[in-house]
Parts: C-alpha cells; sequence; structure tokens
C-alpha cells in the first residue's frame, strides 16, 4: 500500500507540474482539443487512484473538476477567464492536498477547506449543462465522418491512450477510452496540415509521461470509474467502430510497452552512492598520475615506463567518461523548474493588472539534480520582481512608446562548465542614484559609501537584506526579503549573479551556476606551509601585482585593478595562518566573485588547477566558518575547500594593512648583534665541524652543531628561532647531504634559507648535483677561513661585521 | 504440510547450534566483564570500551582546520575518509608535546560520528569484570565527570573509562 501511494505521488506531482503549463496555454488556445484532453486526463487519473487509496477529499474536487473540464473538452463549455481562475485555483488546492498526502499520508486533516471551490466548480458545470445534447452530437457524427481515418495516423495520438486509459481495463472503458482517441484522432485530422510538428514532439513529451502510470496500482480503481465512464460512453453508436478499435488499442499499448522498459527509476540515493564512488575513482586517478609523473622521473627511458603511460592515460580517460556518464545521470532539464512560471506570471499579471509575455528558451537545458532543486526560488524571486518593478503598468508603457504588452524572456544556455540563466526584461530598469538614496534612507550604507560607490555595486544593493525600492508594498514582492533569498541561494550554489540595467530601457539579471555540486573545479594555492582549494567557478582572475600597487584606504588595502578598485585581504590573515615565510614584495592575487561581490585575496603561490570531490567535514568540523568541505589529493594529503560566500564575510572583519604587515616583518627581521644569526653546521667528523665553528667565530654567530643530515633536519624544524644558513657536508651516514637539501626545500618556509655545501667532492657532477638538491652555494675543502667566512656573510647579510 | 515441518526442523536445528554458543560463552565469564583499550596520556592512564575502538594507527599527516580550537589539531585522511584529530593532552588541559614512536591515533566511534584522538602510549586491551569498576567519585567537578563513565580498579592501579560518545561530543 505504501508503495501503491509512493507510486501515486510520484506520478501525480509529476502530471500536475505538466498541467500547470498545459492550463495557461489553453487560456491563449482555448480551442486546443489536445490540450483540453490531457488537462482532463490528468484530473481523472488522479481521481481515480485518490478515489482507490480513499482520499475523499482530493476525489471529491477531482471528481468536479473533472466534470467541468469534461464539458469544455466536448464544447460545451468556453473557458473564459473566469471559469480558468476557479480551474486554476481548484488545481492549487488540488497541489496542497498533495503535499498534504506526502506529508501525513492522508488528505483528512490537513485544514484545507475545498467546498468553495467545489461549489464554483458545480455552479459551472451545472450552468452550462443544458447544451449537452447538441455538442455530444457533433464530435460523436465527426467520429463517424472520419471513421476511416487511416490507422497510420493514431499512433503518435494513440500513445497519450495508456496514460488515462490503464485505469479503465473493462469493457466499458475500452469503449470510452476509444471515444477519446476518436477525438483526438479527428482533432489531429483538423490541425494537421499546420500543426503536425507540434503535434508530433508533444507525442515525443508523452512518451516520457507514460513512464509514469503504474499499472498495477491504477487497474483496482474501475469499480469507482463506473460513474464517469457511461457519460462519454454513451454518445458512441458506431458499433462496428468498438468492435474493431481493441484490437489496434492492444498493439499500441505493446508498442508503448516496450518505450516504458527502456527507462528505470532509480532512486536519487543510489546515484549519490554512485557519485561518491566515482569521487573515489578520480581521487584514485589524480593519484597514479601523479606517481606516473614521478616513476617518469626517476626512470627516464625504461621500457616499462611506456607501458605505465598507456594503463595510466586509459584508467584517466575511462575515469573522465565515467564521471561524465553518471553526471549525466543526475541530470534533469531546467524546464523543470521553468514549467511553474508560465502559470506564476500569469496570476501575476492579472493580479497586477499588466500584460506580461513570459518568453522561455532554453529549457532542455540539464543540469545537477541537486542544483534544480535550489535553483527555482531564486528565480520565482527574480521573475518575481522582474513583473512587479520592471514591467510598467500597461498606460505608462503606452505613455513611453513601449508596446503595451511587457515581455520578460528567461533564457538558459550553457558556457562552459556553467550553466547560465537569464531573466530579462523590457521594463523601467534601475536607476543607480535612486538607489543609493533609498539605500542612505534606509541606513543601510553611509553616504560617504554611496559616493564611492559605481553604478554596477549600486545595483548590488538591492541584494541587501532590508531593501525594497518599490514604494507600495504589494503580495508579490517589496518586502524586502527577496533578493535576499535570492543572492543567499545562489551562493549557496557557488554561482555569480550580474545585473545589467538600463534606466528606462529594461533589467538582465544573469545567474551563473556550475553544473554540479559533487566534483568541482578548482584553484589550488599556498599561503605559507597550508594549502587550499578555491573553487574554480568563483575565479574570475589571477594576478601578480607588486607592493608598490597596493594602497591604503580607511585603513584597508586596495588594489586598483584596470578600471576596478578592490579591496585586498590576505589568505593568511582570514584563516589565521601563523607566518613563516618572510613576506615578499610580489604577491599574487586570486580576484574572486560571488552573488555580486568581488574581492582580491593574495596567497603566496598558485600550484594550480585541480579536480576536486568534495568532502564534508563531517559532523564535528561540518560548521567550520569559511570551509565548504575538504578532498583529498592526489598524494592522500587533506586540503580545505574554501567556503566562498563565508570568506568573504570573514575577509571584511580582517583589519590587517597588507603594507604594514609587511614592513613590520620587515623590522622583526632585523637582527642587532651577530649572535642573533644562527648558523648550522652539520658534518659527520667532529674535526670538521669544529674547524667550521673555529671559523665563524670571527663572525660572531651562534652556531649550532648535527653530525648527520637527519639530525641536522631535525634542528632545521624544531628549532625555536629561525636558522639563519646551513654549512653541510655531503657524506654523511644516515642521510646524505644531498638528501638533506631536497628535505629541506620541501618546506615553503625553508624555500629561501642558505644551504652551503662544504665537501671534498669537486667534479662537475657533483656540483650540478648540488645545485639539484636545492644548495646555495658549493665549497670545496680544504677551504680558507676567510673565504667561509665570506661565503656565509654574503649569504646572511651580515653586515655588522663590516663595521 | 510437509514443507512446514522441514521448516521447523531448520529452525529447531538453528536454535539448538545457537543455544550451543550462548552456552560455551555464559561458562567462560558468569560474571559480566567489559573490554577496554587502555592508554596513556600525560600521566594518566585512560581506557575507551573495545567496541567503540574503530582502528589505531600510527601518526599520519593532518590537515589545520582554521577557526577550531586548539585541541582540535585538524583532519586526516584515512582511506578516502576525512576524520578530525583531536589532541587529548590539549583537551585534557595538559602540556602538548612531541609526537614520539610511542604516539598513536586512537579512532574511535559512536555510531555515525568518527574522530581521531592523539594518544601518548598504548597500553593494552583489558578485560575488567563490572564488579572491579567504581562509578565516578561524587567529589569530581560535573564537566569532568561527564566525560567519565567509571573508575577501573587493576592490580595496583587506576584506569580512568572515558565514555566514547562525549568524547566525539562537540563542545565548541
Amino acid at each position: 500500500m505504501q508503495e501503491i501511494m509512493e507510486d501515486f505521488l510520484i506520478e501525480a506531482f509529476e502530471m500536475v507540474d505538466q498541467l500547470d503549463q498545459d492550463l495557461v496555454e489553453l487560456e491563449s488556445n482555448p480551442e486546443d482539443l489536445e490540450l483540453l484532453n490531457r488537462i482532463f486526463r490528468v484530473a481523472h487519473t488522479i481521481k481515480g487512484s485518490s478515489s482507490f487509496l480513499n482520499f475523499d477529499i482530493l476525489t471529491s474536487l477531482t471528481h468536479n473538476m473533472e466534470d467541468v473540464l469534461n464539458k469544455a473538452r466536448r464544447g460545451e463549455l468556453k473557458i473564459t477567464p473566469d471559469v480558468m481562475d476557479v480551474v486554476l485555483a481548484s488545481i492549487d488546492l488540488m497541489k496542497a492536498l498533495l503535499q498534504a498526502i506526502k506529508n501525513s499520508g492522508t488528505d483528512a486533516n490537513s485544514g484545507i477547506d475545498i467546498t468553495d471551490v467545489v461549489k464554483k466548480l458545480q455552479a459551472i458545470s451545472q450552468g452550462d449543462a443544458p447544451a449537452t445534447d447538441s455538442a455530444q452530437a457533433q464530435p460523436q457524427a465527426e467520429s463517424q465522418a472520419q471513421d476511416s481515418a487511416p490507422q497510420s495516423e493514431s499512433s503518435s495520438v494513440a500513445s497519450d491512450n495508456p496514460l488515462s486509459d490503464e485505469p479503465d481495463k473493462d469493457y466499458a472503458h475500452m469503449s470510452s477510452e476509444e471515444v477519446e482517441a476518436e477525438i483526438e484522432r479527428l482533432l489531429k485530422k483538423r490541425q494537421e496540415a499546420d500543426k503536425q510538428k507540434r503535434a508530433e514532439k508533444k507525442a515525443h513529451g508523452e512518451v516520457s509521461d507514460i513512464q509514469a502510470p503504474k499499472p498495477v496500482d491504477s487497474t483496482p480503481i474501475t469499480p469507482k470509474e463506473a460513474t464517469p465512464a457511461p457519460k462519454p460512453a454513451t454518445p458512441i453508436s458506431p458499433k462496428a467502430d468498438v468492435a474493431k478499435k481493441p484490437s489496434t488499442g492492444k498493439e499500441e499499448t505493446k508498442t508503448v510497452a516496450t518505450n516504458v522498459e527502456q527507462t528505470v527509476r532509480v532512486d536519487v540515493k543510489r546515484l549519490d552512492t554512485l557519485m561518491n564512488l566515482i569521487g573515489e575513482l578520480v581521487l584514485g586517478k589524480n593519484r597514479l598520475i601523479r606517481i606516473y609523473g614521478d616513476m617518469e622521473e626517476r626512470y627516464d627511458g625504461e621500457k616499462f615506463l611506456e607501458e605505465l603511460n598507456q594503463i595510466v592515460s586509459s584508467v584517466s580517460s575511462v575515469t573522465t567518461d565515467l564521471q561524465l556518464a553518471v553526471m549525466k545521470t543526475r541530470m534533469q532539464p531546467v524546464g523543470k523548474v521553468f514549467s511553474k512560471f508560465p502559470r506564476m506570471v500569469r496570476d501575476l499579471s492579472r493580479e497586477l493588472k499588466k500584460n506580461i509575455d513570459l518568453v522561455i528558451t532554453g529549457e532542455e537545458t540539464e543540469l545537477d539534480k541537486s542544483v534544480v532543486e535550489e535553483i527555482g526560488d531564486p528565480l520565482i524571486h527574480i521573475i518575481r520582481n522582474s513583473c512587479d518593478h520592471g514591467i510598467e503598468p500597461p498606460e505608462e508603457r503606452k505613455v513611453l512608446g513601449k508596446p503595451e504588452v511587457g515581455r520578460v524572456d528567461l533564457k538558459a544556455y550553457n558556457e562552459g562548465n556553467h550553466i547560465v540563466i537569464e531573466i530579462t526584461d523590457d521594463g523601467a530598469g534601475m536607476d543607480p542614484e535612486a538607489l543609493k538614496q533609498k539605500a542612505i534612507e534606509k541606513g543601510l550604507i553611509s553616504e560617504k559609501e554611496a559616493d564611492s560607490m559605481s553604478d554596477k555595486e549600486a545595483m548590488g544593493i538591492i541584494f541587501k537584506p532590508g531593501f525594497s525600492t518599490s514604494k507600495v508594498v504589494t503580495n508579490v514582492s517589496g518586502r524586502g526579503v527577496g533578493m535576499d533569498v535570492v543572492k543567499t541561494n545562489v551562493e549557496k550554489l557557488n554561482g555569480i549573479i550580474e545585473i545589467d540595467s538600463e534606466k528606462g530601457k529594461g533589467s538582465t539579471f544573469k545567474l551563473k551556476i556550475p553544473l554540479t555540486l559533487a566534483i568541482m573545479q578548482t584553484l589550488l594555492v599556498t599561503t605559507q606551509e597550508e594549502y587550499y582549494a578555491i573553487p574554480l567557478s568563483s575565479v574570475i582572475e589571477t594576478v601578480r601585482v607588486s607592493q608598490d600597487e597596493i594602497y591604503t584606504v580607511d585603513g584597508k588595502s586596495v588594489l586598483r585593478l584596470r578600471d576596478q578598485v578592490l579591496s585586498l585581504v590576505r589568505l593568511a590573515d582570514i584563516f589565521n595562518v601563523n607566518s613563516v615565510l618572510e613576506p615578499s614584495s610580489e604577491v599574487y592575487v586570486v580576484i574572486v566573485a560571488l552573488a555580486e561581490q568581488k574581492i582580491g585575496v593574495i596567497v603566496d603561490d598558485l600550484i594550480g588547477q585541480e579536480e576536486a570531490v568534495i568532502k564534508s567535514l563531517g559532523y564535528y568540523l561540518k560548521s567550520t566558518r569559511g570551509i565548504a568541505g575538504a578532498t583529498v589529493r592526489g598524494d592522500g594529503k587533506i586540503t580545505l575547500i574554501v567556503d566562498v560566500a563565508a570568506m568573504m564575510e570573514m575577509a571584511k572583519e580582517v583589519k590587517v594593512s597588507i603594507n604594514s604587515v609587511i614592513e613590520d616583518a620587515q623590522k622583526a627581521k632585523i637582527k642587532s648583534s651577530p649572535a642573533d644569526y644562527i648558523v648550522l653546521a652539520i658534518d659527520d667528523s667532529n674535526t670538521d665541524r669544529a674547524i667550521m665553528k673555529k671559523c665563524l667565530k670571527t663572525l660572531g654567530v651562534t652556531v649550532l652543531e648535527a653530525s648527520n643530515g637527519l639530525e641536522g633536519l631535525e634542528i632545521v624544524k624544531n628549532s625555536d628561532k629561525p636558522i639563519d644558513a646551513v654549512l653541510v657536508d655531503i657524506e654523511m651516514p644516515r642521510m646524505d647531504g644531498y638528501t638533506f637539501a631536497a628535505e629541506v626545500r620541501k618546506y615553503n618556509k625553508f624555500k629561501n634559507l642558505p644551504l652551503i655545501a662544504v665537501t671534498s667532492r669537486t667534479s662537475k657532477t657533483d656540483r650540478m648535483r648540488g645545485v639539484e638538491s636545492g644548495m646555495t652555494e658549493y665549497i670545496t675543502k680544504p677551504y680558507t677561513p676567510e673565504y667561509l667566512t665570506n661565503v656565509v656573510k654574503r649569504n646572511i647579510h651580515l653586515n655588522i661585521g663590516d663595521e | 504440510m510437509n514443507g512446514n515441518k522441514e521448516m521447523k526442523d531448520i529452525f529447531e536445528q538453528q536454535k539448538n547450534t545457537t543455544g550451543i554458543g550462548i552456552g560455551g560463552e555464559t561458562q567462560d565469564d558468569n560474571e559480566e566483564s567489559i573490554q577496554i583499550i587502555g592508554f596513556v596520556v600525560g600521566n594518566e592512564e585512560f581506557a575507551i570500551p573495545i567496541l567503540n575502538v574503530k582502528e589505531i594507527v600510527k601518526p599520519i599527516e593532518f590537515t589545520r582546520v582554521p577557526g577550531t580550537p586548539p585541541y582540535v589539531l585538524g583532519v586526516f585522511n584515512m582511506r578516502g575518509n576525512v576524520y578530525p584529530l583531536i589532541d587529548l593532552r590539549l583537551k585534557f588541559g595538559l602540556q602538548s608535546t612531541k609526537q614520539d614512536k610511542d604516539t598513536r591515533y586512537l579512532v574511535v566511534y559512536q555510531n555515525d560520528d568518527i574522530a581521531g584522538f592523539v594518544i601518548d602510549k598504548l597500553t593494552a586491551a583489558i578485560t575488567l569484570p563490572s564488579s572491579a569498576i567504581d562509578p565516578v567519585p561524587d567529589t569530581l567537578a560535573s564537566n569532568q565527570a561527564e566525560m567519565i563513565d567509571g573508575v577501573g580498579k587493576r592490580e595496583d592501579q587506576l584506569i580512568t573509562i572515558l565514555k566514547a560518545d562525549a568524547l566525539l561530543k562537540r563542545d565548541f
């Protein structure tokens, strides 16, 4: 039973979605019988299923709807806007009831009152009742006339049948379904010339609908259906027709049945699991590629490399394909969200007494299910705003010389790894000055801020919570919550909003949203010793700037980039990273944008682009501010993924002037006496260490000692005060000088630490190896004390000794 | 009917075998006991029920997570899973020390909550009879008492048995 109910709900919601669109279309096209039939069938099917499942309120509602639609379908009733309002109202109730059923499993205690609407529906259906006989005669006559219609014609139409007909498996209903088929076929004939293409398209569309109904749960409904069925059944008199049809009817059902088997309904959870597994695979692939890179370096020219290369590249291409394929299974056309907007705009335009045309393009553009679910709300708000604030009332439009009917364009298209959704209206547009004025009045910004704002920034004001330009608060919008919601929702999706508006001409909202949320492209950056991944979708560009280009305004650092002024903040300050690196005069700035804001983030180095599989930080750290998740990189280390929205918030709180940080650091580095300099001498021979020490004594620097590379490495890593230079022998037990140098250079903070090789190895290859492993200088034994002290002095920039 | 009888037989058989199994166990320990994993943090020996220990690993690299209290060292990767790493020394208000050859990560779980804890040294897996476990002394401050399940007596030592759920609780 539970299962039947779930199926019923899924099916019902799918049908209702389609219904809204059909109804709006019907209003502009009231003669379209095919549409009417489709709408009727939805009411009919829901009625059937709900009566079987004992949803009495829903049954009574749909029953009355069905009556009205049945009349309309038979041409006994003209669909006027007033009738439409009642029908739409009843559909809203139906949706509410379905929602109540979904939540509580029953429609009995939902608190939804349908009596009013039912009365209206009854009034409509009864008011026009007398016309029945004559009207019924007509389709009947036509059906006879067209009896000879070629059978082949029926296939596209008949594919609709199973949807409505499955409930009617018994003989009485066979005939009723034939009536429907007849009517549709007649209609087809009539409109064939001009509508053939469209009809085919629809038939295709309906094939997907057919997959939804479950024959199992609908069959037992038949007894209840006895009441409505006789009505359409009676007008059918041509017995020959009825007798002939069932056979073809069955054939058609068969072809449809094979279609049904081509798709499988899969639980989203399973797809999620699959996606997670693919994520692991992607990580494995990244790791494999990295290892291959290492191998290539080490065993250059070996034969097995060729083979390994082939395997690695084939695994990586298969993984990429697999990832795409699984991502595709989660893709849904954005039309699923768009389908509710025509109805919304219709209601709005009636309510606001405006004429508005909603033009939708690109509804077939696909994006991830999770994104589709999130994107609905922001779009509703933007479209509402366009209708309410954007489009002017008809009289005003006339005066302005614009067409009376306002136009709102909803457009979706792909752009790289993103989907772009554009909402354009040809209404009043936004006035940056007015926006600023209003924001100052409401105390959202200060006058000073307003003055320094560009027009684009001014338009960003509409996203501030508590802002609304509409003078009157309407039912529709203007309570100052809407656009704020848009912003947070789009941020949640890592999307970007762009506003473009010209006063008097209209506005365009451009939403740029990543296709999927599970795997994302990131820009890997380092700050001090830490790595962070910034979602690439939020990165606009990266630039390298020198310290002179950074200005301080109001204690905050800003960067002038082309015609823009960006506020700058160090990633290390946002995340309180310990400073270990000496600041350099040139820095990398990653320009990050989210929704309508932009900032420049200073990092120490850019590593590159990397595909990140997002993992949650788990229950313990999930709510960590500024961190969206983690990803395991190719080397098995975890890198945190930046939550750009939160990071931007945190950036506002950071009050550190970058220039002063750099200056302070430089000041702190100044050492007053030679003893502040620490030099580490690593040699396995005591004598050699003693000689070094003796030489350096003349400089007055502090000397630490280590007897092998491993010991030296520990001292370098764990010393309280930073080591200023290292003198290192090459041949040592446990860890030699080359390995030591390579290990030290692995740390960012030791990138510039002078490493001076002191060795008796003098060949050119030895020197080469020294350079490769990261040695700064190469001193050959034996050396003069003066030479050694000079080299050390030069490397630690010791000036005191000279004075 | 035939089928039913067969089924009955099977059930009977199963009952017998499981019965034997249970009987064997009860013979071994006629007194209730719990198994715990003992470890050292600072100068004290602690323990945690063995059923809450997912695994024990040698220290591996971890990644710092900004904006967390000092005792949260960061996150580490265990076979593709991201787990938080908590330094028990810092959590217990002790000085942090350098990790040495005895240092281990104790990966503790309760339901779906998993976290790694840095401990100084692992001692042993201990089976303690319930009679050897005393309740938490009343004199302990309430916030400490929350974390402690009881105090186990073993030879001349005392072992503080910790509650896994209290350890895993996020408290910042």
